[in-house]
């Protein structure tokens, strides 16, 4: 650790780890309720359950990718971070507005739209939350003595996040219109600036640990990024295809969803490439697994699922459907998940000066936690089209399909305790790293592979 | 080639041979991602203020009354997208709705939603909401407009429907009429003549399986003659339930239609 204020981002790591533990949590509820195990509904029914579920994972990604931003912004920008103390205050109240707006949805009160739940009047403190962030990583970057493309490309994605937040704030009474303008903070988000983050955290990670030339990487960052774009953007349309839209998103969304994968293909294809070249120097093993890991599970979870339902045709009968769940699953965790565990991973030693990259327990999270996920993929997959077969295709009753498909919950729930299992090994070895130290501080050394990790190393 | 190295040159980034991707600078990589993100953008923007002029069309906005607007305030008000979908949009918990007045129709719908679990004992749960009969107006207003909207063919019609032969022997429903209240709510569950829902067993002939009294009993109270049933209990003045169970007994004076005629079942016109 190059700067005393990065440790900022140990906070909002271990934040980050708490609430991935409650959305877990949560994703029990409600996959015992899909096998009929349903006592909680009178205190947690299923829309309270899936609401916190997915709001919580918004909630830890977002605590992750401003932990990232305080340890890497610093560095590239090379100066400490402009306020470090209001850092803090930005992480408690961010904490503060995600209880308030869990509690909100065990009160039935909400804003009531998908993933875009919490009550409108806390919307108003996500933003000024967010601007206090944004202003403290800009204040560090336009104070800091140089301005490197990946600072810059992160800088960008997190801006953007901010500000494709505001359209979801938007109220109209055509429900076709409210779902028009709710994917620009939903698709958008994920599928086009958080790319930036995650394209920027990897970027970063990729020169640290490879020791690959910084101008190679970041010139395929800007080719990824790029494709993002140009893919992303109007493929919006995949989800404008039957809400009410004019026919040609048909079209548009078909064709440029199609594309969407590229993006994701040249990352894992770069990811791969820069670690083969630079000879894996760096002794942090198990940052470059996860690091790696996320390119390859990005690829398959966002791009490769992602394009299998985006074809209209396909679509028509998938739209609404557990395939959704299933896609959505393994994109989340390998494209924004497995970023902010290989960030942790990469950054712990670094902040708190113990080397624990090579314990097998370290290494056993990763196999397990990612064999979880695929498992549940799994699950959610042949549970997803099953239901297709059955309701959308030969007609029968909803409830019928239902009971058709409980079984697969099963192993859900299997896959998903294995998940799990891997999650806690990851956080014990968290929290067995310590707390920040100034004795990991090492001033005019940034960890690159050339150079000593640690002081005194 | 030519043109790549007069591009990274002009530039005054160097052209770096043998790192990564051959012929790209990364000026140009930058070029690419600016220029692209700009033309698609302008793209987009376009395309959504097309959308805007189209929509209300598609959407038959003139139609969203105080009523509709209400009901989908209600809508959200108590996030019933956590469960259901609108549009195939939500979570997959509980069915979709964008057809559901058509489907079930209102009568089905207002005793529905005044008690989830009574009308489906046994199954999965949905919260009872102690909605007033004008929430309830409103809520199905907001669907009914939700029903009518131009969804670009969805939901589709199953397409393999037509190869499920319906296995209830059916009546040719050539006597009186159906009363008022079997034809919105118990038609949804049971099939009378290939038409209704195949929930509960069809009913053509069902005078060869009970008597008078025991439905009009069964009716009742389901639960206390077979606890754990799927049967609700359907809160009726025992008038209608002799008018109904009179009616189903009547079925046994008509004459079976030959099994090549089946009307069929009700699920086509769900999804039309």
């Amino acid at each position: 650790m190059k700067f005393r204020s990065q440790r900022v981002a140990y906070w909002f790591f271990a934040s980050a780890l708490a609430l991935l533990v409650l959305q877990i949590v949560y994703g029990f509820i409600m996959g015992f309720a899909r096998v009929g195990l349903d006592g909680l509904h009178e205190w947690i029914p299923f829309n309270t359950a899936r609401a916190v579920h997915t709001n919580l994972l918004v909630v830890w990604l977002l605590c992750g990718f401003m932990g990232s931003a305080y340890f890497i912004i610093p560095e590239e920008a090379n100066r400490e971070l402009a306020w470090p103390r209001l850092a803090y205050v930005q992480l408690i109240s961010l904490l503060v507005v995600g209880v308030i707006a869990v509690g909100c949805y065990h009160f039935n009160i909400w804003e009531g739209r998908k993933f875009l739940e919490i009550p409108r009047p806390l919307d108003w403190l996500v933003v000024a939350n967010v601007l206090l962030f944004i202003g403290n990583i800009g204040m560090t970057l336009w104070r800091g003595r140089q301005h490197t493309t990946t600072s810059m490309v992160l800088f960008m994605g997190l801006l953007f996040a901010a500000l494709l937040y505001l359209p979801g704030m938007i109220s109209v009474k055509n429900q076709t219109v409210d779902s028009f303008y709710r994917w620009w903070v939903v698709h958008l988000w994920v599928e086009g600036v958080w790319e930036l983050i995650m394209g920027g955290i990897l970027c970063y990670l990729l020169i640290k640990l490879t020791g690959v030339d910084r101008e190679v990487v970041e010139k395929w960052l800007y080719l990824i990024v790029g494709l993002t774009f140009l893919s992303g953007i109007l493929g919006t349309g995949h989800h404008y295809y039957y809400i009410g839209a004019p026919r040609y998103w048909l079209w548009v969304g078909g064709v440029f969803s199609a594309l969407e994968p590229l993006a994701f293909l040249g990352m894992a294809m770069a990811a791969l490439a820069t670690a083969r070249k630079g000879g894996r120097k760096h002794p942090n093993r198990i940052a470059l697994t996860w690091s790696l890991g996320c390119a390859i599970m990005a690829f398959v979870g966002a791009g490769f699922l992602g394009m299998a339902h985006t074809l209209p045709q396909v679509n028509l009968y998938t739209h609404g459907t557990l395939v959704t769940a299933m896609h959505g699953h393994l994109a989340f965790w390998g494209a924004y998940a497995m970023i902010v565990l290989a960030m942790m991973a990469y950054s712990l030693p670094l902040m708190t000066g113990r080397r624990l990259w090579d314990t097998p327990m370290a290494t056993w999270a990763f196999w397990t936690s990612n064999i979880g996920m695929v498992g549940m993929t799994g699950a959610l997959a042949v549970a997803g089209i099953t239901q297709v077969a059955l309701e959308r295709r030969l007609g029968l009753d909803f409830l019928v399909v239902q009971k058709e498909i409980e079984m697969h919950f099963v192993g859900l729930l299997l896959a998903a305790a294995l998940f799990s299992t891997g999650i806690v090994m990851f956080i014990i070895t968290f929290f067995r790293h310590g707390l920040p130290s100034d004795e990991a501080l090492t001033p005019g050394v940034s960890g690159e592979p050339d150079e000593p990790l640690v002081a005194g190393l | 080639m030519g043109t790549c190295f007069y591009l990274a040159h002009a530039s005054g980034l160097s052209y770096l041979p043998n790192q990564g991707i051959p012929m790209l600078s990364k000026s140009q990589a930058r070029i690419f991602f600016l220029g692209g993100t700009g033309v698609f953008t302008a793209i987009f923007l376009a395309l959504t203020w097309d959308s805007m002029r189209q929509i209300p069309k598609l959407t038959n906005d003139d139609k969203i009354t105080p009523e509709v607007a209400r009901g989908k305030e209600l809508w959200e008000a108590n996030n019933c997208m956590g469960c259901h979908t609108l549009f195939g949009e939500g979570a997959y918990y509980a069915p979709e709705l964008t057809k559901v007045v058509e489907r079930r129709g209102k009568p089905w719908i207002k005793l529905f939603i005044q008690d989830p679990q009574k009308m489906f004992p046994g199954e999965r749960k949905m919260v009872k909401y102690n909605f007033d009969g004008r929430q309830i107006d409103d809520l199905i207003a907001f669907l009914e407009w939700c029903g009518e909207v131009d969804l670009q063919g969805f939901p589709p019609k199953p397409p393999l429907q037509n190869q499920l032969k319906p296995t209830a022997t059916t009546s040719d429903l050539s006597g009186p009429p159906a009363p008022e209240l079997f034809k919105t709510i118990c038609q949804a569950c049971h099939m009378v003549g290939g038409v209704g829902g195949v929930i509960g067993p069809a009913l053509d002939e069902v005078h060869k399986r009970k008597s008078k009294e025991e439905l009009l009993e069964w009716i009742a109270d389901p639960q206390r003659l077979k606890p754990g049933s799927a049967m609700p209990q359907i809160d009726m003045t025992p008038e209608q339930r002799e008018e109904i169970v009179t009616w189903l007994l009547g079925l046994s004076n008509t004459s079976p239609r030959p099994a090549g005629q089946l009307k069929p079942i009700s699920q086509p016109e769900i999804y039309e």
